[in-house]
C-alpha cells in the first residue's frame, strides 16, 4: 500500500504530526493570503468599479479615501493581516456590511453541494471500480473503464452545460439555475458526481486490481474461497484505507476546483459563485475573505483524512 | 489394482502472452501414490510452478492461459470439473504452499483466523470450534504459544514463523497431496532445515503425499524419495532420489548436480556452469531442448523430441543418448549397462 503520509505510532507522536500540520496550514494560508491581496490590488482598483460612469475625478478619489485605497499597499496590507488576527476580514464594499458574513452565508451551500456531489462521485466510482479491478480485463472493465475516462476528460463547466441543454431545456425535467427548491441540486451534484466519480473509479480499479495480483490472493484462492469471498473478506479489508483516502482526497480536489466553476454554471449561491462575483466586482476583502476560508476547509479535510488514515489502518497502529 | 492419487497426463499449459504463445508446459506425465514425497527439480522458468499451479488451475484472471492433458486425482479430472467442485479440492484436498511466506498471508487478517476460514469451509466448523483447531494446529507446526500468537498479524512473525503459519493453513483441512512450491527458497538456511524437517514430518504423521518444487537439490535430498527434473517445460528425467544422485543419465541432470558446490572442490574455487541460458518461450519445438547446450548432442538430437527410456529401475531418461545406447544393448542381446 502506498501512503504519502508519515506514521504516528503513538499520542505523543500524534500530536507532534497535528502540530507540524497546524503550522504548515497556517503557512500556506499566510502565503495565500499574500498571493491574493497582492494580486488583486496590483491589477484592479474597485473604486472604478463601484463609482457610476459619468463620475469625476473627485468623486473617484473621495471613493479612494471611503475604500482607504489612498494608502500605500504595504501598510495596507499589514492592517489586513493584523485585522485577520483579530478575525476581522475587512467590509465588502459592494455589500456594505463584513466580508466574512457574505462568505458566512454561502458556506452551507457550498458544503451541501459538495457532500451530495461527493456521495454521488463515490456511488459511480467506487462500486464499479471495485468490480472492474476484480474482474480486469474483461467487458464490464474495458466498458466502465471507457466510460470513465470520458468523464473525467470532459471539461466540468462544458458537461454543466450539455445537463442544462439536455434535463433543463429539451426535457424540462429540472431546474438549472439558483437554489430555489430541493430539485435544484441535481444537476450541479450530478456534474460534480461525473467528473469526480471517474477519477475515483480509475484509482479504486487500479488499487483492486494491484491488491487482487497479490500472493496472498493466490493463496486464499488455493484454499479454495470464492472470488466473492476472496473480494470482500480479504481484499476489501486490504483498499479499504486505500479508497477512504482516494475518497476524501477528491472532496479536497472538489474545493480546489471544479465546484467553482459548477456553481457558476448552475448559478449555485455557494462560495465559488461568491468568489468569481467579488472578483468581477474587485470586492477584495470578500475575495480574500472566501478563499481564506476554501483554503482553510481544504487544509482541515486534509488533516482529517489523515487522521482518519491513523486510526482505520491497525497494522499502522500496531507497528 | 487401485487407482494412483494423482496421475497427470500429457499436461500442457499454454499462455497467450502479447509477445505470442508461451508453452510453459510442454507434454509432462507423472504419478504419485499415496505418501509419496516428489521433488521437482529445474531451473527458473522450467515449467516447474506453472505445472503445480495448473493442477489447480490457479492462475490470474488476467492470465490468459489454456491447459490441455488430464490431471486424475483420486480418479477424478481436476481439468474437466466445474470451478464449485474444485474449490472443494483447493484447500480441502490438495493443500499448497507457497514461496514468499512474506507476502502469502494478508496483511489484515489475524494469522488463526485465515487458518480457521479454511477449517469453517471445508471441514465445516463453527467460529469457536474452528478457532479452537487453529490454535491447535499453529501449535502442531511449531509456533509457541499459539493461543495468544492466533489472534495477532501476520506482521509479528518473522519469515520462519509465516511459513509455519502457511503450513498449519495448508495441511489444515487434512489434505491428501500437499504441494510445496519452492518454500525455502525465501528463508535462511537454519531456517529452511527446519521447515523441511517439518514438511517431512507431517508428510509421515499426516499420510500426505507431499510435491516439493524447487531449485535446489539439496532441498530435495533432505525430503523426497522420487526427483524428477524438468526443462524447458518438459521432464527430462525420473529416478529415485538415491539413484539420481548415484547415476545420473541425462546430461542436463548431470550438468546441474555438477553445479551443487561440493566441500572436495573448495581448494580449487571453481564452479561448473552449464554453458548457454535456458529456452525463454519454453518448450513447444521439435527438438530437445536442451541440444543447444549440449556438448554430446549430435543430429537426431536437434530435428526430434527424444522419447522416455528406461535407463534403469524406475528410472526414466529423455535423451536420445540414452535411447541409441538402450537400443544398442537390446540388439546386442544384453540387458541395458551404463557405461562407467
Amino acid at each position: 500500500m502506498t501512503t504519502t503520509t508519515t506514521a504516528a505510532s503513538s499520542p505523543r507522536l500524534l500530536r507532534w504530526m497535528l502540530l507540524r500540520r497546524l503550522r504548515d496550514g497556517v503557512v500556506v494560508l499566510l502565503l495565500v493570503v499574500t498571493v491574493i491581496f497582492f494580486l488583486a490590488h496590483v491589477v484592479g482598483n474597485p473604486a472604478l468599479v463601484f463609482a457610476p460612469v459619468d463620475a469625476t475625478d473627485e468623486h473617484i478619489a473621495e471613493l479612494h479615501r471611503q475604500f482607504g485605497l489612498d494608502r500605500p499597499v504595504l501598510v495596507r496590507y499589514f492592517e489586513y493581516l493584523g485585522g485577520l488576527i483579530q478575525l476581522d476580514f475587512g467590509e465588502s464594499t459592494w455589500q456594505q456590511r463584513p466580508a466574512i458574513d457574505a462568505v458566512v452565508e454561502a458556506l452551507p451551500s457550498t458544503i451541501i453541494l459538495t457532500v451530495v456531489g461527493l456521495a454521488a462521485a463515490a456511488a459511480a466510482g467506487v462500486i464499479p471500480g471495485v468490480v472492474a479491478g476484480a474482474r480486469a480485463r474483461k467487458p464490464f472493465d474495458k466498458a466502465s473503464n471507457l466510460a470513465s475516462v470520458t468523464a473525467l476528460s470532459v471539461p466540468n463547466f462544458w458537461l454543466g452545460l450539455l445537463l442544462i441543454l439536455l434535463f433543463g431545456v429539451q426535457l424540462g425535467w429540472l431546474p438549472t439555475s439558483g437554489r430555489f427548491e430541493t430539485a435544484s441540486i441535481v444537476l450541479p451534484a450530478a456534474t460534480l458526481g461525473i467528473v469526480h466519480g471517474g477519477r475515483i473509479f480509475q484509482l479504486v480499479r487500479s488499487a483492486t486490481f494491484e491488491e487482487m495480483s497479490k500472493p496472498y490472493v493466490t493463496v486464499a484462492r488455493s484454499k479454495g474461497l470464492t472470488e466473492w469471498s476472496i473480494l470482500r473478506r480479504h481484499v476489501l479489508r486490504n483498499t479499504g484505507v486505500t479508497t477512504a483516502t482516494i475518497v476524501g482526497w477528491e472532496y479536497v480536489r472538489m474545493w480546489g476546483g471544479a465546484v467553482f466553476a459548477i456553481e457558476y454554471v448552475f448559478a449555485w449561491p455557494g462560495i465559488g459563485l461568491l468568489t468569481i462575483d467579488a472578483a468581477h466586482r474587485q470586492d477584495f476583502f470578500v475575495l480574500q475573505a472566501a478563499v481564506i476560508i476554501a483554503g482553510a476547509f481544504v487544509i482541515f479535510s486534509n488533516l482529517l483524512i489523515d487522521l482518519g488514515y491513523q486510526f482505520i489502518d491497525r497494522r499502522i497502529a500496531a507497528s | 489394482m487401485s487407482l494412483p492419487l494423482l496421475e497427470v497426463d500429457d499436461l500442457h499449459v499454454t499462455f497467450n502472452t502479447a509477445s505470442g504463445p508461451v508453452h510453459a508446459v510442454d507434454g509432462v506425465s507423472f504419478t504419485m501414490e499415496s505418501g509419496d514425497s516428489l521433488g521437482v527439480v529445474g531451473e527458473s522458468g522450467s515449467g516447474k510452478s506453472v505445472t503445480a499451479r495448473a493442477l489447480l488451475r490457479l492462475f490470474a484472471i488476467t492470465d490468459d492461459v489454456r491447459i490441455a492433458g488430464s490431471v486424475r486425482f483420486d480418479g477424478v479430472d481436476l481439468l474437466r470439473i466445474d470451478e464449485r467442485k474444485l474449490r472443494d479440492v483447493r484447500g480441502g484436498q490438495i493443500g499448497m504452499i507457497f514461496q514468499d511466506p512474506l507476502t502469502s498471508l494478508n496483511p489484515l487478517m489475524a494469522v488463526g483466523e485465515q487458518i480457521a476460514e479454511s477449517l469453517r469451509l471445508h471441514r465445516g466448523m463453527g467460529r469457536s470450534e474452528a478457532a479452537a483447531e487453529a490454535v491447535e494446529l499453529l501449535g502442531r507446526v511449531g509456533i509457541a504459544d499459539p493461543e495468544r500468537r492466533a489472534t495477532e498479524l501476520p506482521n509479528s512473525f518473522s519469515g520462519g514463523m509465516r511459513q509455519r503459519v502457511m503450513i498449519s493453513l495448508a495441511i489444515a483441512c487434512r489434505p491428501r497431496l500437499l504441494i510445496a512450491d519452492e518454500p525455502t527458497t525465501a528463508l535462511d538456511v537454519t531456517v529452511q532445515a527446519e521447515i523441511l524437517l517439518l514438511l517431512d514430518e507431517l508428510r509421515r504423521s499426516e499420510q500426505m503425499a507431499l510435491m516439493l518444487i524447487t531449485h535446489d537439490f539439496g532441498v530435495v535430498a533432505a525430503t523426497c524419495e522420487d526427483v524428477q527434473v524438468m526443462y524447458a517445460g518438459r521432464l527430462v528425467e525420473k529416478a529415485s532420489m538415491v539413484h539420481l544422485f548415484d547415476r545420473a543419465n541425462h546430461p542436463y541432470t548431470e550438468g546441474l548436480l555438477r553445479l551443487v558446490p561440493r566441500f572436495e572442490d573448495a581448494h580449487t574455487g571453481r564452479l561448473h556452469p552449464i554453458a548457454g541460458q535456458p529456452p525463454i518461450t519454453g518448450g513447444g519445438g521439435s527438438s530437445c531442448a536442451f541440444a543447444p547446450r549440449c556438448s554430446h548432442a549430435f543430429d537426431r538430437c536437434r530435428s526430434e523430441v527424444p522419447p522416455e527410456v528406461a535407463v534403469g529401475p524406475q528410472h526414466l531418461s529423455a535423451c536420445w543418448l540414452a535411447a541409441e545406447r538402450a537400443k544398442d544393448a537390446t540388439e546386442a542381446g544384453r540387458p541395458w549397462k551404463r557405461d562407467p
